[in-house]
């Protein structure tokens, strides 16, 4: 068994149910700081698969340029509330695979974050954003889903309104609630729907017309360059 | 003149941020850790003022106004509370047919202020634990990540540069929306710039991987641009971190931060627990005057 493998077990077999055990028996209101930890051990996996890797410098730069380019791509479309950067991140995932899209997705969140400001939320934001890579890595490996245009529309649209903005939401339960149960919980998700439908309808709007030419752009190199070939298995 | 200069330099100089990166990073953990489960009202009150008052020495006037905005949040944080949480003794109205108490709405002061803490601790963060710090600190510990983290801070203002130099060089040839655009035109028109943005970011990755690969990327374990040794008094304040932090968790395990709003508000007497984690949230803040008041009896000596 690889050493990722037995961490990823250890994560969850032993980790999650020690810090839900431990999390029942702090005083107070601890949902925050048990869900926290929760979030970062269940990333954890990601990381240590990645490290132990020992990724090559043309895929960390790839990596990063993807993650720069979520960030940025701000500044190239001038319009309020419009964001570009689940776009992208899925791009990554399509092209480079789930653990890639993961990587993308965590590590733009993050970096994002400390550019604007790092909260109470980031470690949800990194989920989040790297499950939405993660699944779109996973969808269209292999052909399981042909990364045709109107494809990768669907899917965009479904992942942010129906995946990423769900777990984005769920920070809200976990930090503003005073009482965690099932009709408040259900509440804040759908207070956060409005957001959620105007995200979604961006990524598919940006999917639509930019997903192919940049989904190109990424195989010509992948292609010309022969790379992320081995990380690409799942 | 004098007292003008020596507000300038009590803002510039912040002892705590010259600390070895390891005191401040888990010092935060500490501070943030705590305020988030804390929701006794005085131990809230003194998170709020330490964490007020080193956001402020932090980030001078434009603190005022980051402050100014957490408090509409604050407000709206606490009113809505009792729409979800109905239990209480104390009723004050009725909306939608169910109870508004007096006690969840306190309820929801005490956790909107837990919120704004958080905030105040977390801006504070930003501006001491800056990125440089965070790398090197993780720089053995993950140093993929780390790496990758390092170039994407240098990327995102290079292409930020770029993406404008692309715009500038689309006007000049009578392309791309102005500002009197419809959205529709400033939409295609970003796809393009960010298309082209992509094909030159990828084409530059290739040649800045090659070039590590040349370098000797990979080729052995990665030294790291360490700057910072733990000196005595990084030692001291990591012991006085560790000691007033174990004193406060003892304290709250001695039921000393209890409190229970609803369905009646219930408060565990202040004591010395909240004397142990005031001081430990005036850590920085305590450096930070002294080291401002030695300089300027220092100066005023000359």
């Amino acid at each position: 068994m690889k050493k990722s493998h037995i961490a990823t077990l250890l994560v969850f077999l032993l980790l999650i149910p020690a810090t839900l055990f431990l999390g029942t028996k702090l005083p107070g209101r601890s949902y925050y700081i048990t869900g926290t930890l929760m979030i970062l051990e269940l990333m954890l996996p990601f990381f240590m698969v990645f490290e132990g890797r020992k990724p090559q410098a043309r895929e960390l730069v790839v990596i990063a340029v993807m993650c720069a380019i979520a960030i940025a791509a701000r500044v190239a479309i001038p319009i309020p509330n419009f964001k570009a950067i689940f776009a992208v991140i899925i791009i990554a995932g399509i092209a480079f695979g789930p653990e890639s899209g993961f990587m993308v997705g965590a590590i733009s969140a993050f970096a994002s974050d400390f550019f604007y400001q790092l909260g109470p939320y980031t470690p949800w934001q990194m989920m989040a954003y790297g499950a939405g890579g993660m699944l779109a890595g996973f969808l269209f490996a292999k052909g399981r889903l042909p990364k045709t245009p109107w494809d990768m529309t669907l899917f965009g649209f479904f992942a942010v309104i129906l995946w990423i903005g769900p777990l984005l939401d769920s920070s809200h339960i976990f930090l503003m609630l005073t009482t965690i149960n099932w009709n408040a919980a259900m509440a804040s998700l759908i207070a956060g729907f409005p957001m959620n439908l105007t995200q979604a309808i961006s990524t598919a709007v940006v999917l639509l017309f930019l997903g192919k030419p940049l989904l190109d752009k990424l195989d010509r190199v992948k292609v010309k360059y022969g790379m992320l070939e081995k990380g690409d298995s799942l | 003149m004098g007292t003008l200069l020596f507000l300038e330099t009590f803002m510039k100089y912040d002892a705590f941020s010259k600390c070895h990166p390891l005191v401040n990073f888990l010092f935060f953990v500490g501070a943030i850790g705590m305020s988030v489960v804390i929701q006794h009202p005085a131990y809230l009150l003194a998170g709020a003022v330490t964490g007020g008052i080193y956001y402020l020495l932090l980030n001078g006037k434009k603190g005022w106004k980051i402050i100014a905005g957490l408090l509409p949040m604050f407000v709206i944080l606490t009113v809505i509370n009792p729409l979800f949480n109905t239990l209480g003794e104390t009723r004050l109205f009725d909306l939608f047919g169910r109870p508004y108490t007096l006690e969840a709405l306190l309820y929801g002061a005490a956790l909107a202020s837990m919120f704004v803490i958080m905030m105040l601790w977390f801006g504070c963060y930003n501006k001491v634990l800056t990125s440089d710090k965070f790398t090197s600190l993780f720089g053995n510990v993950i140093p993929s990540v780390s790496l990758l983290l390092v170039m994407v801070f240098r990327m995102v203002p290079n292409f930020i540069r770029k993406t404008r130099q692309i715009i500038g060089a689309r006007k000049s040839v009578g392309k791309g929306a102005g500002e009197a655009a419809t959205r529709r035109e400033k939409l295609s028109d970003g796809m393009t710039v960010v298309g082209a943005l992509t094909g030159w970011a990828l084409e530059g990755s290739i040649v800045t991987g090659d070039s590590m690969r040349a370098r000797g990327y990979g080729a052995a374990k990665r030294s790291s641009f360490m700057i910072y040794r733990m000196t005595l008094t990084d030692w001291t304040l990591l012991a006085v971190i560790a000691v007033l932090f174990a004193l406060t968790v003892t304290a709250a395990g001695f039921g000393q931060m209890t409190a229970v709003f609803v369905p009646d508000v219930e408060l565990a007497p202040a004591s010395w627990g909240l004397a142990a984690y005031t001081c430990y949230l005036l850590i920085p803040t305590v450096l930070h005057i002294k080291e401002n008041v030695q300089w300027h009896i220092s100066r005023s000596k000359i």
